[in-house]
């Protein structure tokens, strides 16, 4: 379930399965954060190739926001494996929480279209065929500068909360960077894997990859991700963003509550 | 990089037909072909194999009666319990197999990049690569 909302909208899963297994399962929010960072990879790896030969991912933005992304997730891995549970509930739930305010208080603009004479300084204009609205969609990313603060935040949430990153870059490439939805969940979900390689590898580093936790988890991705993938290519680009608004606020407040001792119902 | 220092994105405006993109956009995307063919490819073959020894090391463990480790073993002890056929080497041979591939996607990329002549998108992808060995040389290190 993780790996289909995770992978239709560009965010690896890792954003639903760390609150999943904390909240439902009672795993050691660490030993979370180390199955998630895994299973976002795995989840990444399945569902970019659908995405790729969509041309839904960027793939120039992508490389070009990587290095920061990745060097965030570095430092936030190494802060989180050293951090409280309360205080990871407490900026895991905000970030979600601001994830899904953002995406619900300014829906989805509408297709951009590239106009032959826009500015694209870093050749980063792209166009994919958008099989829903049945038309090719051209774009260029703009506000860079915004992109790449923003591409280091994500990476220090990412490495901090075994997230990949997407909550973050799906909606600031959309409304900041005017990038559309599906070239947005199509970067970010190739992006957050090698995103959340850097936070495996540093969870992995201080024997926090738990083997019963990360299995039963790469066997729902694979399974998950595929269906996601596919069906992002059917169902309408702005029912997509409210499925994730939704989700996002539930998710967020589970936890911002849980760090304050409050438990809702079937959590634990 | 007038784009960069501009906070504000210039009004999107519209082509004479939908389904005309730019031409400069057009073939921009269609040279990045074989990058695309290449990561494809490298992110297919990683997913496959990696799924492969990770039933690989379902399946003994099932028949061998083992539980699933707590703890995914350090890199030079991963290599000995595969040769020994223990079904915890290969599974964490296949989370390690698995969380390799982007960064050998990521490589690929870089001789993409490099032999369409695109120097630029080679150095920040390189870049990326850099940043992904800090956390390599930590994991190497345990």
């Amino acid at each position: 379930m993780a790996a289909v909302l995770g992978s239709m909208v560009g965010l690896g899963g890792g954003v639903f399965l760390v609150p999943i297994f904390t909240l439902f399962f009672a795993v050691d929010q660490k030993l979370a954060i180390g199955a998630s960072a895994v299973a976002v990879v795995t989840n990444s790896v399945v569902g970019s190739s659908v995405h790729l030969r969509g041309r839904f991912t960027n793939i120039r933005l992508a490389m070009l926001l990587q290095g920061i992304t990745a060097g965030g997730a570095t430092v936030g891995a190494l802060m989180a494996v050293h951090a409280n549970e309360r205080m990871l509930n407490i900026v895991f739930g905000s970030a979600l929480l601001y994830a899904s305010f953002s995406m619900a208080r300014r829906p989805q603009a509408s297709l951009p279209t590239a106009a032959e004479g826009t500015p694209d300084p870093l050749q980063l204009g792209a166009v994919y065929r958008d099989p829903a609205a049945r038309r090719l969609v051209s774009y260029v990313p703009h506000r860079l500068r915004f992109g790449l603060a923003i591409s280091s935040l994500a990476g220090v949430v990412s490495g901090m909360l075994g997230v990949g990153g997407g909550v973050i870059q799906v909606p600031a490439m959309n409304l900041l960077m005017r990038v559309p939805i599906k070239a947005a969940a199509g970067t970010a979900s190739f992006m957050v894997g090698i995103t959340a390689v850097a936070t495996a590898l540093v969870f992995y580093s201080d024997g926090k990859i738990n083997p019963q936790v990360v299995v039963p988890s790469m066997i729902g991705i694979f399974l998950g991700s595929q269906i996601g993938s596919r069906l992002t290519r059917r169902i309408d680009a702005q029912r997509l963003s409210w499925i994730f608004v939704v989700i996002l606020l539930y998710l967020g407040s589970s936890l911002l509550l849980t760090s304050v001792g409050v438990t809702l119902p079937g959590q634990q | 990089m007038s784009d960069l220092n501009d906070p504000t994105p210039p009004p999107l405006a519209v082509t004479p037909t939908d389904d005309e993109p730019p031409a400069r956009v057009t073939i921009q995307t269609a040279a990045l072909d074989p990058i695309y063919d290449v990561a494809i490819r490298t992110v297919t073959w990683g997913f496959r194999s990696g799924a492969a020894l990770l039933a690989i090391g379902i399946i003994v463990s099932l028949v061998q009666r083992e539980p699933l480790g707590t703890v995914a073993e350090p890199f030079d002890e991963v290599a000995p319990s595969v040769l020994n056929g223990e079904a915890a080497g290969i599974i964490d041979l296949a989370i390690l197999w698995m969380v390799s591939t982007p960064v050998v996607t990521v490589v690929m990329m870089i001789v993409g990049f490099f032999r369409l002549g695109d120097r630029r998108y080679a150095l920040f992808s390189l870049v990326a690569l850099a940043v992904l060995g800090i956390s390599i040389g930590l994991a190497l290190r345990r």
